[in-house]
């Protein structure tokens, strides 16, 4: 009998540990350019964090699955989606026509648009049309690129980081930059080395809004990534989060 | 010139693509197969996957002509610095030798990515060169520091009694390097000069992190927009292609015409 019982025990405790191993949060990884301040970038501790991280944590406990994020370069990040090194992106990416002609967007969690920065001696420039013939720089494939291109005559200067092409800004070989705003400010009003050279000039002049990106016909994942996101921000903790990135 | 002043002394440096020789038909025949292919591939993309292709092709030809203006730019330059670094390390005065000797360790220690990113970025804070120059200035002082030691072992092929029978009929040491070894030690390094010409070719691809505008940054940006990676990276990876093997080639016929001349 007594041998019985230890057995029945010992079964249970098995059947118990099976089933949790089963119930255990499901993990998706997700990819991040972790170079666009202050919305995803890596601390100096080596850890990703930023406005994104913190948000698509939140999303993630929500929804009731762990995420394990992967520092991924911009340029490439849409291709590792496609050849299913991850499940998702979450690296401010504005969600586009032409983006969503090839891949799957969760619901817009935030919106920002895209403004210029300028160096403090230049006086004059209001909009990327007022630097006409000169050199404006931007990230590959943003839809801050996009915008410098969409304006004739000015010459269009792509950079793998965001940080390059303002470093480029100090060393006077382009005339502006066009970024999100929040990147933007991170740059011109924030880091110490920026704060007396540049300045942003005039409002935001698009409108976007920021989606997590799947695969195409991942319908599962969006659904349960906007599960997440909607209690998120009926909870309203997307604004604790945006206080404590977005200054 | 007779056949034993001059040995032709074969010196393999740099990883250049081969170039091909008259006599040597196996890699003859691969080369016309891989050039001709590689343009008829590039035909059939752009004519008959318009859809796909065409747009690619349209897009990236002003990147073309940085990349040639950027290789022909630092081959010249290195070329220079290569021929000086060179000459200092055959030199018998200890602080020029050293100097030369110095740069050519240096350089051959730091990869050129590390190099690019430097001249670029680093020193960009005290001296303003445009773009496209620091691209050539940096590649041009990593190639430069490979050339010096083509051109030093170039000039050591030459038989020691050259130099003696120039200085015994009244020639200066200079003058016997300009007038006697210099122009027997150019026919020696014509090859690995051309070998190093298409590895410069092939590394100019790494300007494009510099936001420099090549072939390379001009499929990323394509790529970026349109995701069509598999699409422009073949195209891109076409024309590189076609451009390293028309140059091994020219470089193959200049060999040749200057054999003739023995």
């Amino acid at each position: 009998m007594k041998a019985f019982r230890t057995l029945t025990s010992l079964v249970v405790v098995f059947a118990a540990m099976t089933l949790t191993a089963f119930a255990a949060p499901k993990s998706i990884k997700v990819a991040t350019d972790a170079t666009w301040p202050p919305m995803e970038m890596v601390d100096a501790n080596k850890q990703i964090v930023g406005y994104d991280i913190d948000f698509l944590n939140a999303v993630a406990k929500e929804a009731g699955v762990t995420v394990e994020f992967k520092n991924t370069a911009w340029d490439g990040i849409f291709a590792g989606l496609d050849s299913g090194q991850y499940d998702a992106i979450i690296s401010s990416v504005t969600i586009t026509d032409e983006r969503k002609a090839k891949y799957d967007f969760t619901d817009a969690y935030t919106s920002i648009g895209q403004i210029l920065v300028v160096p403090k001696t230049d006086k004059t420039s209001k909009t990327i049309a007022d630097l006409k013939g000169k050199k404006i720089g931007s990230q590959i494939g943003t839809t801050g690129a996009m915008e410098v291109k969409k304006v004739a005559g000015v010459e269009s200067k792509t950079y793998d980081e965001i940080g390059l092409a303002f470093e480029d800004m100090a060393a006077g070989r382009i005339s502006g930059v066009v970024c999100d705003e929040p990147v933007a400010a991170h740059f011109a009003l924030q880091k110490k080395e920026y704060k007396e050279k540049f300045k942003i000039v005039g409002k935001a002049f698009t409108k976007e809004g920021y989606g997590i990106v799947v695969k195409k016909g991942n319908k599962e994942l969006v659904d349960l990534l906007n599960k997440g996101i909607k209690s998120v921000k009926a909870k309203k903790l997307d604004a604790k989060i945006h206080t404590k990135w977005v200054k | 010139m007779s056949e034993h002043t001059s040995p032709h002394t074969p010196i393999a440096v740099g990883d250049g693509a081969a170039i091909p020789h008259k006599n040597d038909a196996g890699l003859f025949t691969a080369w016309r197969i891989a050039f001709f292919g590689a343009i008829v591939l590039c035909l059939f993309l752009a004519f008959g996957r318009p859809d796909q292709y065409m747009a690619i092709f349209m897009f990236v030809p002003d990147g073309i002509l940085v990349t040639f203006k950027v290789t022909i730019g630092a081959i010249l330059l290195a070329i220079v610095f290569g021929l000086i670094a060179g000459l200092g390390r055959l030199s018998t005065n200890r602080f020029i030798n050293g100097a030369a000797s110095l740069y050519v360790e240096i350089i051959r220690g730091i990869p050129l990515l590390v190099q690019l990113f430097y001249i670029y970025y680093a020193l960009g804070r005290f001296v303003k060169i445009p773009d496209i120059f620091s691209a050539i200035i940096a590649m041009a002082f990593c190639y430069g520091a490979y050339m010096a030691e083509i051109f030093r072992a170039g000039i050591q092929s030459i038989p020691k009694g050259q130099m003696e029978a120039a200085l015994s009929l009244g020639m200066s040491r200079s003058q016997a390097m300009r007038q006697v070894i210099l122009p027997q030690a150019f026919k020696v390094v014509l090859p690995p000069i051309g070998n190093e010409f298409i590895a410069l070719l092939k590394d100019s691809s790494l300007v494009s992190i510099l936001a420099v505008s090549d072939l390379l940054r001009r499929g990323r940006e394509y790529a970026s927009e349109t995701f069509n990676y598999f699409e422009t990276y073949t195209v891109i990876a076409l024309i590189y292609l076609i451009m390293t093997l028309f140059f091994s080639k020219l470089i193959s016929i200049m060999e040749e015409r200057l054999n003739e001349g023995r």
